[in-house]
Formats: C-alpha cells, sequence, structure tokens
C-alpha cells in the first residue's frame, strides 16, 4: 500500500476511538485492504497508512487504531495529540457502545485531544445486522449535532460506506485552513531538515 | 490714505484686465472698498445659494474637534492686505442656533456668543488678528453692507487686538429692525477680586443694561442664569506623596471636631495604599502607571431666574448637590494612546525582549556559549547585555524554589490556556519563564546564566531525590505542554519513584515491603475491586493480590477472582512518542503491526493475573481483562445458580491463532513488584538531565517564548476588573490569537524562517493593546466600584474611541477628551467620595478665589451665561409681539483668567 511514499500533497493524522469490539480495527481494515475478515482483537493501537486521490489532491492518511478496553485507556490518550481527525464508533446493535461516546470518549477528546480545529466523525457500524439494530439513525443523528460531528453509518462487513466516511472526513480536514496548514507542513518540515545548515547562514549576518 | 488711494488705482488695473470681460459692472465709479464690498456680497451669494449640502462637495472640511461643523474658505484682497472669509455651517438642521447644549462641543464662538452658523473674516497675517481698531470697525461695516445687500443673516466676526487675547468683534443682521452685536475679550491674568464671584459678575452684567448705579439696587431685573462648573480630583500618580500628606493632615484634622471624621476615613484608606496596582496580579513582576490620571466633575445649573445680587452671593455656597446635571470626564494617561513616544514596561515590552533573545539565540549551539567570553560574540553582545549581580541571582533562585503558591487547578485556568504549548502558570518552567523576562532586563546572556543557574538547581534535587518545588506529580504528563515543562513533570515522577524505591529499601522487612510497593505501582482504580485483601490466602502460591473482583468466580476452580496489581503504563515526553512512531513508521510492516510496548503491557498484565490467580485460564483473564470479548448465553438464568456458567469467547478472541492467546500462553505467573519495570526512573531522571542541561538555545528559547505569553496572559487573565464584558471577549480572543500566532514556533521550523519572528512581534503590539485596556479595567473597577454603571460606561467609551485606531498609531487627542458620561444621582456619592479635601499643605498652594468649594475643592473652570429677555413690540410686524434676547453674556473663567463675551440686541 505504502509503496508510493514521498507521492503525495497533504498528509493528515486520523485517530478511531470506541468501546471494544465496535469494529474498529475492522472499518479500517475493510478501507485499507478491500477484504473483509475477523480479527484479533486490538493490543494498545495499531495503525495503517492509505493514500488515495480526493477533491484532486494526494493524501496519505495515517490512521491510527486504538484498543478500546479500559486498560489501554491511559495509553492510548497519546495518541490524540496532533490527530487532525478523529472517528468515533458505535455498533449499532449494541446501545451500551452508543451511550459511551457520550460518557466517556467525548471526554476523552476533551482531555486530551491538541487540536481545537480537529474534525469529528461519528460513525454506526455493523448496519447490515439491520434485525438486530438497537440505535436508531435519528438517534445517531442527534449525538452527532451534540458532539458537532460528521455523521455515518456504516458496515465494515458490507462496506457500505465504508470508503465514504474516511472521504468525506478528509474533505471536511481540507476546508480547515489551519488542519490544511498543518498537513502540507509536515512535507515543508522534511524539506527544511535535510539542509539546516543553509538555513543558519543568513540569520548569523542579520544578528550579528 | 494718499499712498493707500495710490494702490487702489493699481489694483484696479489688475483688476480690468482680469475680469474685464467677464463682468460688465462699473469699476471706475467703484472705490476700492465698494469692490470690496461686492466681493464680499458675492461669495456671501454664492455660499448661500449652494446651500450646506453642496457646500462639502465644494470642498468644505470637517473641523475635527466638533464633530457636526464643517467650514469653507474664501481668500480676499483689499488694500494690498489679503484676507479670508471663512464660513461655519453645521449640515444637520434640527434645531435653532442652539444656545447652550451642553453635551455637544461646541465651537469656541458658538458657546461665546450663542451663535450656530457664523462668518469670520480675518487677515491672512502672521498675527491673524487686526490690530488696528478703525481698520476692524471698517472691515466689519464692509462685510454688514455685504451681508445686508444679499439679505444675509450670518453672524460675522473679526478677530482684534492680540492674538493670545482671543477678541472678537461682530455684528449680525437679525433680519426686522434688529441688529446683533457682539464684543468679547479675555483678562489673563491679575482678574479683579470682583470679578472673581458671581455676585460681581451679575453686577457686570446688569451694568450693561442698567442706566444708573442706583438702578442695580432698586429695580429688580429678570435675569435668566445657567452655570456649569468642573471639578478636577487630584492627579492619581501623586498617591505616594499624598499619602505621606494626609498622614500630617490626620493629626491636624484629629484636633479638628467631628465634622472632619468622614474625611478621616478617606485618608487612611489612601495612605495605606502605596501603589494603585499593589494587589493586581502583575504587580509581582512590574507596577504600572496608573492609566486614570484623574477626573473631571462637570456639574452643570441648568436656566434659573435671578433677580438680585443678594441672590447670586447665595448661589456661591449653593451644594453642588443642587445642580441638575452631572458629568464625569476621565482624562487618561498619555500612554494609553497608541502614538506614546516613552518606553512602557510591561509584559508586553519584556515579551519583545525575549523575541529579541530568540533572534539571537539562532545562531549559538549551547547556554553555555553565551556566558563564556570568548565565544560570547559580538563586543556588541557583551556590553549591551548586563549580568545581574550574584545577590540578585540567589533571590531569583530562591523564589523559584520556593513553593510557595499553589499551582491553580485545571478548573481555575482559562479555558483556551491549554491551547497555548507553554508551562501552566505557577508551575516551575512558567516562573522561570517570568522571572526571566525581569532578570536583567531579558537579554540573552542574562537568560543564559539564570538557566544554567536554574538547571544546576534542578539536578540537586535530582541528586538529593528531594521533591521538585513547583511540580505536583499526578503521574501523568501533559502533551499539551511544553517538551521542557514535560521533562520537569516527568523528573518529577522519577524523583518520586526513586523516593519511593530508597524508601523500600531501607525498611527490609519482605512481605509488608512488597505490599506498600505494590500498593504505590497501582494508583490506577478499578470499578471492579472490593477492597485489599489484607491476609495472605489460603493459596500459597497466590501474590500481587489487589482485592477480590465482585461476582467473579474463576471458572475451572470456582474460587474468587482476584484482581492483580499491575505495572503503572510508562509515561512518555512528546519527543518519545514522536520517535517510537517514527520507528513503527519507518521499521514497521505498516500491514499487521501491533506495538512491542503494549504487548509487553498485555503481558505484564497477564503474569500479573496469573500471578494473583494461580487457577486462571485465559477465559477468565478475557472476562475480567476485556469483558465484551466474553459472551454469556443469556438463556440459562442467572449464572449465580449454576456453575460453571455457560459462555464462550468471542469469535474473534476463539480463532486459532489469536495474538491473546498466544501472549497468555508465554507469559509467567509474576506478580507486578517481581516484572521488570517499563520505566526505570534512574535512566530516565538522567536523560531529562542531559536534555535539560543540552538543550540548543533556539530551543529552549522558542519554548520560553510561547511560555511566557501563555504565563503572561494568565497572570493578567487573573486580575479583577468587575467582569466587563468587553474585555472578557477581548482576553478570549487574546488567547485564542496567540494560540494560533504561536503554533508555528512549536513546529520548530523558525531556522531560516525570521518572518516568523516578525509575526510574533507584532503579536507584542496586539498584546501591549489588550494589556493597556486590561490596566485601564482593572483603574476603573476599583473607582467605582460602588458604581459599576460608570465604570462600565467610561470604559466601554474609551474602548470605542480606542478600537478604530488601533495599529494607525495616530489618535485624535481631542476626540478622547470628550468622553463624558452622564453620572446619575445615585452614583454622586462615589463621585463626591473621589474629591478628598486637600491637606493643608496642598491648599496653600491655590488661593481659594472663586467659592462653589467641593470638599475644599474649587472648580477649575467656570461658564456662566446670563441673558436677559425682553417684550419687544416691532413697528414693523404690527400685533406681533415676541420675546427676544436683548443681552446675552458669556463668562468663562478659572481663579487666574476670565473671559467676558457679550451679544446686545439692539433696534437700529
Amino acid at each position: 500500500m505504502g509503496s508510493s511514499s514521498g507521492q503525495y500533497d497533504l498528509s493528515f493524522k486520523i485517530l478511531l476511538i470506541g468501546d471494544s469490539g465496535v469494529g474498529k480495527s475492522s472499518l479500517l481494515v475493510s478501507f485499507i485492504s478491500d477484504s473483509v475478515e475477523d480479527l484479533a482483537p486490538t493490543i494498545g493501537v495499531d495503525f495503517k497508512i492509505k493514500q488515495f486521490t480526493v477533491g484532486g489532491k494526494r493524501l496519505k492518511l495515517t490512521i491510527w487504531d486504538t484498543a478500546g478496553q479500559e486498560r489501554f485507556r491511559t495509553l492510548t490518550s497519546s495518541y490524540y495529540r496532533g490527530a487532525q481527525g478523529i472517528i468515533l464508533v458505535y455498533d449499532v446493535t449494541r446501545r451500551e457502545t452508543f451511550t459511551n461516546l457520550l460518557e466517556i470518549w467525548a471526554k476523552e477528546i476533551d482531555l486530551y485531544s491538541t487540536n481545537q480545529d480537529c474534525v469529528k466523525m461519528l460513525v454506526g457500524n455493523k448496519v447490515d445486522k439491520d434485525t438486530e439494530r438497537f440505535v436508531s439513525r435519528e438517534e445517531g443523528i442527534d449525538l452527532a449535532k451534540e458532539l458537532k460531528c460528521l455523521f455515518l453509518e456504516c458496515s465494515a462487513r458490507t462496506r457500505e460506506n465504508v470508503h465514504q466516511c474516511f472521504e468525506e472526513l478528509a474533505l471536511k480536514i481540507m476546508e480547515v485552513p489551519s488542519l490544511l496548514e498543518e498537513g502540507s507542513t509536515v512535507v515543508k518540515r522534511n524539506i527544511l531538515k535535510q539542509k539546516p545548515e543553509k538555513q543558519v547562514g543568513p540569520t548569523q549576518g542579520c544578528c550579528s | 490714505m494718499a499712498s493707500s488711494s495710490k494702490k487702489k488705482h493699481e489694483e484696479e488695473d489688475v483688476g480690468e484686465e482680469e475680469e474685464e470681460f467677464e463682468h460688465f459692472d462699473d469699476f471706475t465709479l467703484a472705490s476700492s472698498w465698494e469692490r470690496f464690498i461686492s466681493e464680499i456680497e458675492a461669495v456671501c451669494r454664492r455660499w448661500l445659494s449652494t446651500g450646506p449640502k453642496n457646500l462639502l462637495e465644494k470642498g468644505a472640511v470637517q473641523l475635527g474637534e466638533q464633530k457636526n461643523l464643517y467650514k469653507i474658505k474664501s481668500e480676499l484682497k483689499y488694500a494690498m492686505k489679503n484676507y479670508c472669509m471663512e464660513y461655519y455651517f453645521e449640515i444637520s438642521n434640527s434645531g435653532k442656533a442652539a444656545d447652550w447644549n451642553w453635551n455637544a462641543t461646541l465651537h469656541e464662538l458658538q458657546l461665546s456668543f450663542g451663535v450656530k452658523e457664523f462668518m469670520v473674516i480675518a487677515p491672512q497675517s502672521a498675527s491673524g488678528v487686526i490690530l488696528d481698531s478703525p481698520e476692524a470697525s471698517k472691515l466689519l461695516s464692509a462685510v454688514a453692507i455685504a451681508f445686508s445687500n444679499c439679505s444675509s443673516l450670518w453672524p460675522a466676526f473679526v478677530p482684534v487686538h492680540d492674538p493670545s487675547r482671543k477678541a472678537y468683534i461682530g455684528i449680525q443682521n437679525m433680519g426686522t429692525v434688529f441688529t446683533r452685536r457682539f464684543e468679547g475679550d479675555l483678562i489673563s491674568s491679575q482678574v479683579p477680586v470682583k470679578l472673581m464671584h458671581l455676585e460681581g459678575l451679575y453686577e457686570l452684567f446688569v451694568s450693561k443694561f442698567a442706566f444708573s448705579s442706583s438702578d442695580l439696587s432698586t429695580h429688580l431685573f429678570k435675569v435668566h442664569f445657567t452655570m456649569k462648573l468642573t471639578y478636577k480630583t487630584l492627579p492619581y500618580d501623586e498617591d505616594n506623596e499624598a499619602a505621606v500628606l494626609n498622614s500630617e493632615s490626620d493629626i491636624i484634622t484629629d484636633n479638628g471636631g467631628d465634622n472632619n471624621n468622614n474625611n478621616n476615613n478617606n485618608i487612611n484608606i489612601n495612605r495605606n495604599k502605596l501603589q494603585w496596582d499593589d494587589d493586581c496580579p502583575w504587580s509581582e513582576w512590574y507596577t504600572a502607571e496608573d492609566p486614570v490620571k484623574c477626573f473631571e466633575l462637570v456639574a452643570i445649573w441648568e436656566e434659573k431666574m435671578v433677580e438680585s445680587s443678594m441672590e447670586m452671593a447665595e448661589m456661591e455656597n449653593a451644594s453642588i448637590h443642587e445642580a441638575q446635571k452631572w458629568f464625569i470626564v476621565p482624562e487618561f494617561s498619555s500612554y494609553l494612546t497608541d502614538d506614546y513616544s516613552g518606553k512602557l514596561v510591561g509584559f508586553a515590552s519584556q515579551l519583545r525582549l525575549l523575541i529579541d533573545a530568540l533572534a539571537m539565540s539562532l545562531e549559538v549551539k549551547f547556554m553555555e556559549d553565551f556566558v563564556s567570553a570568548e565565544t560570547s560574540g559580538s563586543d556588541k553582545l557583551r556590553s549591551s547585555a548586563v549580568i545581574p549581580p550574584p545577590t540578585v541571582l540567589d533571590r531569583v533562585l530562591k523564589d523559584l524554589c520556593h513553593d510557595g503558591s499553589e499551582v491553580i487547578p485545571p478548573e481555575g485556568r482559562h479555558r483556551s490556556s491549554r491551547l497555548i504549548k507553554g508551562a501552566p502558570l505557577e508551575t516551575l518552567f512558567a516562573q522561570f519563564c517570568l522571572h526571566s523576562l525581569w532578570f536583567g532586563d531579558c537579554n540573552i546572556r542574562a537568560i543564559a546564566v539564570l538557566w544554567i543557574e536554574f538547571i544546576r538547581e534542578v539536578r540537586w534535587y535530582w541528586e538529593e531525590s528531594q521533591p521538585l518545588p513547583r511540580m505536583p506529580t499526578n503521574s501523568t504528563i501533559d502533551l499539551s505542554t511544553c517538551l521542557v515543562n514535560q521533562k520537569l513533570q516527568m523528573l518529577a515522577i522519577c524523583i518520586e519513584k526513586k523516593r519511593q524505591q530508597d524508601g523500600t529499601s531501607d525498611n527490609s522487612s519482605d512481605t509488608h515491603s512488597v505490599e506498600a510497593n505494590e500498593e504505590s505501582l497501582n494508583p490506577s482504580s478499578r470499578g471492579k475491586e472490593e477492597g485489599l485483601v489484607k491476609e495472605r490466602d489460603s493459596t500459597s502460591k497466590r501474590s500481587g493480590s489487589a482485592g477480590v473482583v465482585k461476582s467473579m468466580m474463576l471458572l475451572k476452580s470456582h474460587t474468587n477472582m482476584h484482581a492483580p496489581f499491575t505495572q503503572d503504563p510508562p509515561i512518555m515526553t512528546e519527543d518519545m512518542h514522536e520517535e517510537r512512531l517514527h520507528a513503527v513508521e519507518v521499521l514497521g510492516d505498516s500491514f499487521s503491526f501491533s506495538g512491542q510496548l503494549e504487548k509487553d503491557i498485555l503481558s505484564s498484565d497477564m503474569s500479573a493475573f496469573k500471578a494473583a490467580n494461580p487457577d486462571a485460564i485465559f477465559e477468565d483473564f478475557i472476562r475480567w481483562h476485556s469483558p465484551k470479548d466474553w459472551e454469556e448465553e443469556e438463556s440459562c438464568g442467572p449464572s449465580k445458580d449454576k456453575w460453571p456458567p455457560e459462555g464462550r469467547l468471542s469469535d474473534r478472541m476463539s480463532e486459532s491463532g489469536n495474538s491473546w492467546r498466544k501472549i497468555w500462553n508465554d507469559s509467567p505467573p509474576l506478580p507486578a513488584s517481581q516484572q521488570k519495570p517499563f520505566m526505570d526512573p534512574n535512566r530516565e531522571g538522567e536523560k531529562i538531565l542531559h536534555y535539560l542541561e543540552t538543550v540548543r538555545p533556539h530551543q529552549l528559547l522558542e519554548q520560553m517564548v510561547c511560555t511566557a505569553f501563555r504565563a503572561a496572559i494568565d497572570t493578567l487573565n487573573q486580575t479583577n476588573f468587575g467582569g466587563l464584558d468587553n474585555m472578557t471577549t477581548k482576553i478570549d480572543q487574546l488567547y485564542l490569537t496567540l494560540a494560533s500566532s504561536l503554533r508555528p514556533l512549536q513546529a520548530n521550523k523558525l531556522l531560516g524562517d525570521t518572518e516568523i519572528l516578525q509575526d510574533i512581534k507584532r503579536l507584542c503590539v496586539i498584546f501591549q493593546h489588550v494589556e493597556k485596556l486590561l490596566t485601564l479595567a482593572a483603574s476603573l473597577h476599583r473607582k467605582f466600584l460602588q458604581a459599576p454603571r460608570l465604570s462600565q460606561t467610561i470604559f466601554n467609551d474609551f474602548r470605542n474611541s480606542y478600537l478604530p485606531k488601533m495599529g494607525k498609531g495616530l489618535v485624535n487627542k481631542e476626540e478622547k477628551k470628550n468622553q463624558q458620561v452622564r453620572v446619575g444621582v445615585n452614583e454622586r456619592d462615589v463621585v463626591t467620595g473621589m474629591f478628598v479635601q486637600p491637606s493643608a499643605n496642598q491648599s496653600w498652594r491655590r488661593v481659594l478665589s472663586m467659592g462653589n468649594l467641593l470638599n475644599g475643592h474649587e472648580p477649575v473652570f467656570r461658564e456662566i451665561v446670563f441673558a436677559l429677555r425682553d417684550r419687544v413690540d416691532s413697528s414693523y410686524h404690527a400685533p406681533n409681539e415676541r420675546e427676544i434676547e436683548t443681552h446675552r453674556m458669556y463668562i468663562c473663567g478659572t481663579s487666574n483668567d476670565l473671559r467676558v463675551a457679550l451679544s446686545v440686541t439692539s433696534c437700529d
């Protein structure tokens, strides 16, 4: 996947959070590899890189997938740092995963996110199990409004809406000037790093 | 006269050549004076026909001081002299020649003579006045003739005498049989005592129309009287002196009697306050000049009828509370204006110096380089940068390491504070940054000295295992703060851990010490724990248990499940995170990565669980650690009745090759206390000190700039300014501006981008603006504690007049002076309270001569209008009898000068 590294215009960091077992890793794998499989529970943190083109820009998304277990929560807190997008995932067939978003995960964002402009997205997963659904679409929309999030329902299994989810988030991030700048400075910084000696010269001249 | 007639002829010759073809007026018959009249007439006709609104398009200009007054001018020539004719007019036609609208700002002539629009004709000479009185009356009659020719009703004025006297004579055709004449003059010294008092002034007015002095005492004239008195408080910045003086007067007044008691109270308050901002949060760092210099109180007595000089004499003793209207006019210190040229010391000024220091740090490798003589660069740097003496350094270090004030809890901080990547106020690094702003006036060498000594001090705490001052240890690292602060946080935690280790090695009785150690290892609480198990369980192998888990039984042995003590997750500063992520991104197989560190943690938890529950199986661990991956069979009823409960691992846990099970199988049972710790406090602590000791100067300075900005605004934010809405929003905005403007510094891209430095310097301008406003808000708030409406209004007025000019540098001072705020009746006591009785020392300086005292202050300025009205029947408009103002006198003055302007309407 990431073989053509360096060939991108913008680079963003995305974080997936939500209760254990709601399908964060599945969502990610479904997006990355077009495959649908049962995955072992994430240990702590995992990440994937995906490059794709949206809105005429070549994007590199580094998507961090966190474990939902409580034990890992203090550990994952550091991954909120510098994330331009955060995806809050719940399972439409398990109500407590939905209520925990407001009670636990939204608070975690307030506490740990260092980026005031970061774009949030609410995603209800497992809509393929429509018969077992416990959280209605309307409730999802209401919560999204309350948390000021984008909203989508999708299924990692059928891959319905999975691509839209990440694309829409990326587009929204590109609409925020400060995030856009951050996304592009990563590239700039690499250029600077290559030749720090040259940069010192002129400043020396004007200061002495 | 002969010579002048010659000139006339010359002038005619020139004139003929120019104008002959345009007009066929017969100039040969006209004298030059007549020509001058007709010229005036022509100009006047032109202005009359154009009308005020259109004149604006023809080059009329607005007068700066008076918002609604415009003037247009035209130049004329007569007898080799140039004259300038100016027409002053207002645009809005509402109201008549408003006699005395106290609120509006009136032109001097409007005020003196009670006119609205008017004409001034003056010679274009150096003095701008007519020194010769025959010439003045000739000029005036020329204007009068010209005006009556074109039936203009404008009053016309001619400046006379000496320019300093601002004397005018004037005339106005009233349209009927009446003509108004004007005369005004000024006495600028040695004002006769009689004219200092209302009685004398009244008699002066009456003498203008009474025929004899006997008439004065027998006849009652109905004189309309209006008065405006202006008082001024003692300047606030002389508080120091005042306090000393007051203590002297205290002794005097103590013997003085009861009626002085009130004033004594005021004095006592004043005496204890040496600096006005003593209790403001910034006073720890600097003293601001009081932005409010003093207040003027304007009291207005609206028109009343006076019939005798006796009445006037009584007016002089009347209480100021009888005045119908009160206004207060603040006088602000000049430093509030943008174009203030002097040096203004505050956070903003020091922050600017810190940015200069940052610019210098770019080229240097180590902080030590600034201190050592050989490498400190240019001579200029060495000479200009003074390092304060060791005594000062000692004092600063002592304060830094003094654990005095408590760190403000996160709830007490401004909600946007953490968006600025610095250290929280009152923590060690924030305090260091604030000190370095003032240490040696913030030059880079002084900063280097302070930093090196500071780090030496920090190392001492580390070597001696003493808790770091001003650093709370809550075992987490706030990644939103700057790196130095994170490092110090981590160092504090390392010291804490080291102390615990030392503590356990001291009392080495094994079981107790293990427990103590375990307890300390597990501050993270679990909801499922149910009290500590103090006794050793019957199962001899069990170790590291933190207690029984409520209603959980092990599947195989049907015994209570014990929650283990677990190791704290490792703590990391942001550079450690970054390093790790970087390594993972480069080396990790991006498809199936799971961090090694996270695996270690899971494995450690499993070992601890195994140790606490020797009979446990993998399913037990999953039930405790990841309950959602254990699916109970719903159909089997309450699980307590039946054992073992029907249930199974979730699909994803039970798959073959599941990584969790693999780790479980590989983890030996081992209590947390015996495991290899995730973090070695000794090693990590040393690494942190190495970072602090070798940090690149520009990296340190970048963090110092961010932290100093944050600490400065946090400090200012604690100011009590009575919750002025405008101020609160200003501060909120500043926080956000700082956060976004300082972000480039955090990205560490300063090298080679001097534009960033320029941007941040501009930030200082904004900061200074808010700092000034805040000083003003605080000053007003404490002066009007009992009348918050006044402080609010004055502040808003100032802010509104100040804001639009921000950055442009030019501030119209006149406009600012005219901020009048109406004082409500209930607020009057607060205002009079500000007029502290002058001490004996202060009052002898000025001879009181005017009366109308307010707490011993006489008015600094007094304005009076006398008017006499009369019913006149004008024979032309037969039965109509109307009242006109026959005499009007405007008097204004201080105790040193007196200005009198008289208008008399008469029938010619």
